[in-house]
């Protein structure tokens, strides 16, 4: 008949428990360790956890950037590495332009399940023609404000509200949160939701919403001492600025001034009507941009009106052959393409062969995947030398374990050439030595993981809080994942096995007739 | 062929360059159910002599059947077990487990016989009722006198029925009653058939057994009845 395990593991339980004390000192080494590894090695799974599922959450992590820069670097808002000089836009060896046509030829690339173009510009003259947001008797200068189409491609992160959706198409806009806190919402980003708020424009705007009248107001004139002249002179520069009504759908999480609509309204308020021809009349002028600081501004010879003469054009000039505005399609070509274009792939595993697919087109791309891929690798890395560490600890409460036996043999000698006089085979003493040293292991790794466990219990809203501040992990989920408890019991356990191992060789090879004489 | 059987059996011990015999060309057969008394100084061999018997030791040279067996042809495994069935070890120092109770050492090498929980138990209870132990059960050994030891000790070697009882210096440790006691329940055992080899130097011991063997410079001389 054979011993049972059980048998075994009373005999090797019952001689830890006879010398507790160097017991309990030896198993506590083997709990520092397992703890330390527990506690760092469940950080960083979190944190690859937080990740994958923040990624996976707004669907970034199929998101492929798309922008004219080759070396580009995966951005989820969309505002790196385009030609549109974006707050965050990178310098680059341009290839094919983000035209509307490129566009369409992504959208055929098989698993592309939507595609979504941005544009970005400054606010004020020369960029969008709106100079500042006014709420509520109040106005702030705009700083930025982005197009996008919302086809589901990108997914800006909001605070509070929604990102824009395909059905979007007047001027619903996100504000960022900084807007929202100087609008008084800084408490409560949900009652900005729904707000009403102005689009300021430039004077001589002529984009969506401006009355296109049929006769001109007079041309502004560029003041002495004054530097720059941009909106100045034009003939349509004495149209009056309007209040373009728009609607708070979203607060952004972000910390730039920022804003951002629907791409049509977007181009709509960039794309300017321009008249097809202005009579000025008696002043036989028609009018153009050649103005310089504290000079009239002189006409050239473009596209209306008398022959060229030396005086500016000042009166009211009349509209022939009514307005004209450039497709929209046509206006994105003109200003040299979107900025970037975010594509969604229909699943994860496609990102890379799409990204591949996009990258011959002759542009340059970046994927959520990668980035995540990146992060993941980071946190590895750290977790890797945060586990070097604890297995440092785990060597030396190995060599305490090893230690221990060795002092068990020395002193059970006699207990053992007893039990080889009862019938204990050599394997049966190896055995009881090397459960005892497993157990050993055994119980530091069950201890360890329950005492990272209640570190990671206790430690969690202290990190959230601390953590706050850069990102927001609220709802995260820290807790020790029970693989990695299995695998810490599991690892400290083979350490006990194997430390007991030797120490259990020489145990059994003992020659019982010498052992039974052992004082 | 049942009882032991030594034939030429040398032990050799080496030491540094010098060589020892324990024990030289001995030969001796021991019947069934014999009751035999080896005595001799100190340093004769007759530990020895047990100690190859038992299956502890192995000689030289020369051959060690018990019950037709021959000891020196068993690997671990089967000398373990024979160990285990056929001897029963009583200690002069007793060599109790002191973690355990009285109840927990007799029940020691049924463990290892692999028997059942249950069963272990019901028979290590029948071993200390037969030394009289039954009241003390569960008494961890530095609870019990010497001589309740000793009788823990006994029924601890009977706990497999063994054939053979090999008791070293069964008394050495126990005043002349309690040796005495132990002696009777010794002798007792031998009435039921078993094989009793006692060990020893004390002459009175000595005295209680039918056939007396005489270990004296690693060679065995007859005492006779």
């Amino acid at each position: 008949m054979k011993m049972r395990f059980l048998d075994y593991l009373g005999l090797s339980l019952r001689s830890l428990r006879r010398s507790r004390m160097r017991s309990v000192l030896t198993i506590f080494a083997i709990v520092i360790g397992a703890t330390g590894i527990t506690v760092m090695l469940t950080f960083v799974t979190s944190a690859k956890k937080i990740a994958v599922a923040s990624m996976v959450k707004t669907g970034e992590i199929r998101q492929i950037q798309v922008a004219q820069s080759t070396n580009l670097s995966y951005d989820p808002t969309g505002n790196s590495g385009g030609n549109g000089g974006g707050p965050q836009s990178g310098s680059s060896a341009k290839t094919t332009p983000l035209t509307p046509a490129l566009e369409a030829k992504i959208a055929q690339i098989p698993h592309v399940v939507a595609i979504a173009g941005t544009l970005g510009r400054y606010g004020g003259n020369g960029g969008t023609n709106i100079s500042y947001i006014n709420y509520n008797g109040k106005n702030w200068v705009l700083e930025y404000i982005t197009g996008y189409q919302p086809t589901g491609a990108m997914t800006p992160a909001v605070l509070a509200g929604r990102d824009l959706v395909a059905s979007d198409k007047g001027n619903q806009v996100l504000i960022s949160s900084n807007y929202a806190d100087l609008m008084g919402f800084s408490k409560n980003y949900a009652k900005v939701i729904g707000v009403k708020i102005n689009l300021h424009t430039v004077q001589g705007y002529s984009g969506a919403g401006a009355t296109l009248p049929s006769q001109l107001p007079p041309v502004r004139q560029c003041p002495k001492n004054q530097n720059n002249c941009q909106g100045y002179g034009d003939s349509t520069s004495g149209l009056p600025a309007i209040n373009i009504p728009a609607t708070v759908v979203g607060v952004l999480d972000g910390g730039q001034p920022l804003l951002m609509m629907p791409m049509d309204s977007f181009i709509n308020i960039l794309n300017q009507s321009q008249p097809v021809r202005v009579d000025f009349g008696s002043q036989n002028r028609q009018q153009n941009q050649n103005c310089k600081p504290g000079v009239p501004c002189q006409p050239n010879n473009g596209n209306g009106g008398n022959n060229g003469g030396n005086q500016p054009p000042t009166g009211p000039g009349r509209v022939i052959g009514g307005w004209n505005r450039p497709s929209t399609s046509a206006f994105i070509t003109s200003q040299g393409g979107f900025d970037s274009m975010m594509a969604e792939a229909d699943d994860i595993a496609n990102v890379a062969a799409v990204a591949a697919k996009i990258d011959r087109l002759g542009v340059g791309t970046a994927t959520g995947l990668k980035a995540l891929n990146d992060e993941k690798t980071t946190a590895n890395i750290i977790g890797l030398g945060l586990g070097v560490l604890g297995l440092i600890a785990l060597f030396i409460a190995a060599l305490g374990v090893m230690n221990t036996m060795i002092m068990s043999v020395l002193q059970r000698t006699r207990e053992i050439g007893v039990m080889r006089a009862l019938g204990a085979r050599r394997k049966t003493i190896r055995r009881i030595f090397t459960i005892e040293a497993t157990a050993i292991g055994f119980f530091g790794g069950l201890i360890g993981v329950i005492f990272g466990s209640t570190f990671v219990i206790v430690a969690k809203p202290i990190i959230i809080r601390l953590a706050a501040k850069s990102v927001s992990l609220t709802g995260a989920s820290f807790t020790v994942p029970p693989l990695l408890m299995l695998a810490v019991i599991a690892g400290t356990s083979t350490i006990g096995f194997v430390s007991g191992f030797f120490p259990a060789r020489r145990a059994a090879k003992l020659d019982p007739v010498e052992a039974l004489r052992y004082e | 062929m049942e009882g032991i059987n030594l034939s030429r059996v040398t032990r050799t011990y080496i030491f540094g360059n010098e060589e020892f015999n324990a024990l030289t060309q001995v030969d001796l057969q021991i019947a069934s159910g014999e009751f035999v008394a080896i005595t001799g100084p100190s340093g004769s061999g007759k530990s020895t002599l047990a100690n190859i018997i038992g299956g502890l030791d192995k000689p030289t040279s020369g051959t060690v059947t018990v019950n037709g067996q021959d000891l020196s042809k068993l690997k671990d495994a089967a000398l373990s077990a024979y160990r285990n069935k056929t001897i029963g070890f009583v200690f002069q120092s007793f060599n109790l487990k002191a973690d355990s109770t009285a109840l927990e050492n007799v029940m020691l090498p049924l463990i290892f016989a692999g028997m059942s929980r249950k069963k272990r138990k019901a028979r290590a209870t029948e071993c200390l009722e037969r030394v009289g132990m039954s009241d003390r059960m569960s008494h961890l050994p530095n609870q019990l006198s010497g001589g309740q030891r000793q009788r823990v000790a006994v029924a601890r070697a009977l706990a497999n029925k063994p054939s053979v009882i090999l008791a070293d210096e069964p008394t050495g440790n126990l005043d002349s009653a309690r040796g005495a006691e132990v002696i009777e329940m010794l002798i007792d055992l031998n009435r039921d058939g078993i094989t009793l080899l006692v060990i020893t130097h004390d002459k009175d011991v000595a005295r209680h057994a039918r056939r007396r063997i005489e270990v004296r410079d690693g060679l065995v001389h007859e005492k006779g009845e």
